[in-house]
């Protein structure tokens, strides 16, 4: 099956019976009945009130290397600990019939370190129990929103994993990887098994990033670009465009929340300085549409670089280079 | 300069040994018998009758030695193993102390000094938490054998930072409270002034921290801290300058009094005898110029410590330089930061330094 097919094909057909192994036929011998991904929409689901968000001294951390959270019973969402990396990305982890969607990773590199695969292979046999599957059934995704190293970076963790692909580390292998021609116009679907995924191009905070739409949960999964922190603008127009490109979906699609990939605000709107290990009263990582439309309203007003806020978040246009937003607290 | 007669080092050692030593194996023509060897306690008669007196006067610099290098966080902060203080003994009487990045990404320097009657403890660390790091329990046990070595029963501790108001130096000052026969200079800057003296002349003036033998120097060096003082230690001719001059980037509080404070220091330096400049803190990297930003928990390439006293010459140079800019300015040894955030980067880079970025730790 080539790229273009595990898009489109349905997930019936999507399970190649050679793949699946002895035990795999055991199991196959009383198929689950599939999950239904596509009635009662939005399924519902619950962030937590608080996430784990560090600690005042890093090696006295004793909080688990990835805190997994279930959003709903088809749907994680993973994050790294800050003692692990302060960027600290959040990971959603998407279940459908035939396949599993991993979207971003964490800043860390090797297994010894961070054990994501772990972790994730964890993950799938929770599900893979609780919905009577067969793990050696269902592929792995890996892929990430965007460019970045503390998106991809545990990405070669995976590479001895059974029926799992990952995208590489270029802007055309990205491409390829989701069958696009056209970025980042072309919204392409990914059908996890009964379970849509909408992606399509957004890029600005890097030339290469994409937004995902899970049509399950509703959440709209904005990547870097647009966060509950500092979204460090790159590219004023392109990150224009997509903002725009957000703003049309939203009018189009119902969207339960929005949802990016680190927190770098406390709850009263203060700037977490960039690399810090400790976030005692971080704001959540999930945003209304309504906090979306607002940034964009705000976002038509800007000019020049700077810093701006928008009640929401740092808009940081084309900063990154030169200045932040802490001060020296001993001026005198 | 005579030329070396008996040290070849292509057949004696390596000049670019990886320890930056270039004598690995020890410069003969220097001969056996240095005089600081007198500065030395000894180990033998094994017991004696009374307290060791040690001699603190001695020609140039007393011996000792920066043997080991600092530890440097891990990668991930969390999996961190290394000693919450890292203690390493520069001589008998001089004992240099880290706090573990992993513990607090500042990482700050703390000094120990020893005289014939009372120690001196130069700033405090950055956390309070006394499980998370155990300055005074080490800083006891350190004094506790040194009393029996010496055999004094009590020795008075002073303890002072080079800045009160640091919150990267004065944390560890709530583990000495009530600790007896103990010291800590006031922090307020007011009551600190009148502690040393120098109510009426500050900035001018300098105060005494007398240690019995070992007189150290207070200097009021206002600058990155409105209540920034030096501390000169004539024993091992160290300039001890916390946040005001330090291998890193620094936060320049006010420029006026910045520039006067170094000038100070090299005034200082024209009539007394300096071998190195021990600031606070480390965040250069051993390329020139580069530094790693706030909060780093792993610092595999950090510069060393120490920084040789022609160093306030180019800080002079360019705090004058940089005075009444809002801007940032990179050095090779350290990188100046006036009136700007103290994330602030710079796309100028200085003429004449080679621009190496060291590969990515991971």
């Amino acid at each position: 099956m080539d790229r273009r097919t595990f898009l489109t094909t349905s997930s019936a057909a999507a399970v190649p019976l050679g793949s699946i192994g002895a035990a795999g036929l055991a199991r196959a011998a009383a198929p689950a009945t599939p999950i239904d991904f596509k009635s009662n929409l939005p399924a519902p689901g619950s962030f937590p009130d608080r996430w784990i968000c560090g600690s005042p001294s890093c090696m006295d951390n004793t909080d688990p290397p990835v805190q997994v959270h279930w959003y709903n019973p088809h749907t994680a969402i993973l994050r790294q600990n800050k003692a692990y990396s302060y960027e600290a990305p959040f990971a959603p982890l998407y279940f459908g019939n035939d396949r599993v969607l991993l979207l971003d990773e964490g800043f860390v590199q090797l297994r010894n370190d961070w054990d994501l695969r772990g972790v994730v292979d964890g993950c799938i046999a929770d599900w893979c129990k609780r919905n009577g599957r067969d793990p050696a059934s269902l592929e792995l995704l890996v892929a990430f929103s965007h460019l970045h190293a503390d998106h991809y970076a545990a990405t070669n963790q995976f590479a001895d994993r059974p029926n799992t692909r990952y995208m590489g580390l270029t802007q055309e292998e990205m491409m390829g990887f989701w069958g696009m021609t056209n970025f980042p116009e072309e919204r392409v679907t990914l059908d996890l098994g009964g379970r849509d995924i909408l992606i399509w191009g957004s890029p600005g905070h890097v030339m290469s990033e994409f937004a995902h739409y899970d049509s399950y949960t509703q959440i709209l999964y904005t990547g870097d670009m647009f966060y509950r922190g500092r979204c460090y603008i790159s590219f004023w127009q392109p990150w224009f465009d997509s903002m725009k490109r957000l703003i049309d979906f939203c009018d189009t699609h119902p969207v339960s929340h929005v949802m990016g990939c680190h927190v770098e605000i406390s709850k009263d709107g203060q700037d977490y300085a960039y690399g810090m290990t400790y976030q005692p009263d971080e704001a959540p990582v999930q945003m209304t549409v309504q906090q979306l439309r607002e940034a964009f309203e705000y976002a038509k007003t800007i000019t020049k670089p700077g810093i701006y806020f928008t009640g929401t978040v740092f808009l940081c246009n084309q900063t990154r280079g030169t200045t932040t937003i802490d001060q020296n607290p001993y001026r005198y | 300069m005579e030329p070396n007669k008996t040290y070849n080092p292509a057949l004696s050692g390596n000049p670019q040994s990886a320890t930056g030593r270039v004598y690995p194996n020890g410069n003969p023509d220097l001969g056996y018998n240095l005089p600081g060897a007198r500065n030395t306690d000894s180990a033998v008669p094994l017991h004696r009758g009374k307290p060791v007196v040690h001699d603190y006067a001695c020609d140039g610099p007393a011996p000792g030695t920066i043997g080991f290098r600092w530890t440097y966080g891990s990668n991930v902060a969390a999996k961190n193993r290394d000693p919450r203080v890292q203690v390493i003994q520069y001589n008998e009487d001089t004992f240099i102390l880290r706090q573990n990045v992993c513990v607090h990404w500042e990482a700050p320097f703390t000094y120990l000094l020893f005289g014939n009657k009372g120690a001196l403890l130069i700033d405090s660390g950055a956390t309070a938490e006394a499980h998370l790091y155990p300055l005074r329990e080490t800083v006891d046990a350190i004094i506790a054998r040194i009393g029996q070595v010496r055999g004094w029963r009590d020795i008075p501790l002073t303890v002072a930072c080079t800045s009160g108001e640091d919150v990267a130096q004065n944390q560890g000052l709530r583990q000495f409270a009530g600790r007896p026969g103990t010291t800590i200079v006031p922090t307020p800057l007011a009551v600190m002034k009148q502690h040393y003296g120098l109510a009426a002349s500050w900035p001018a003036g300098t105060g005494r921290i007398d240690l019995g033998g070992r007189v150290i120097d207070v200097i009021p060096t206002p600058g990155t801290h409105k209540d920034g003082v030096s501390f000169y230690d004539p024993y091992c001719d160290f300039l001890f300058t916390g946040d005001l001059l330090f291998p890193g980037k620094i936060n320049i509080a006010n420029d006026r009094d910045f520039l006067a404070s170094l000038e100070r220091l090299k005034a200082w330096t024209a009539s007394h005898p300096v071998k190195w400049i021990m600031g606070g803190h480390i965040e250069m990297m051993f390329v020139p110029g580069k530094a790693y930003p706030r909060f780093a928990t792993y610092k595999p390439y950090e510069r060393v410590l120490e920084m040789v006293p022609a160093v306030l010459d180019e800080a002079i140079q360019y705090a004058r330089e940089i005075q009444g800019h809002d801007r940032m300015l990179i050095r090779p040894d350290f990188i100046l930061l006036n009136n700007v955030s103290p994330d602030q980067r710079t796309l100028e880079w200085p003429e004449g330094v080679p621009n190496i970025n060291p590969p990515r730790p991971f």
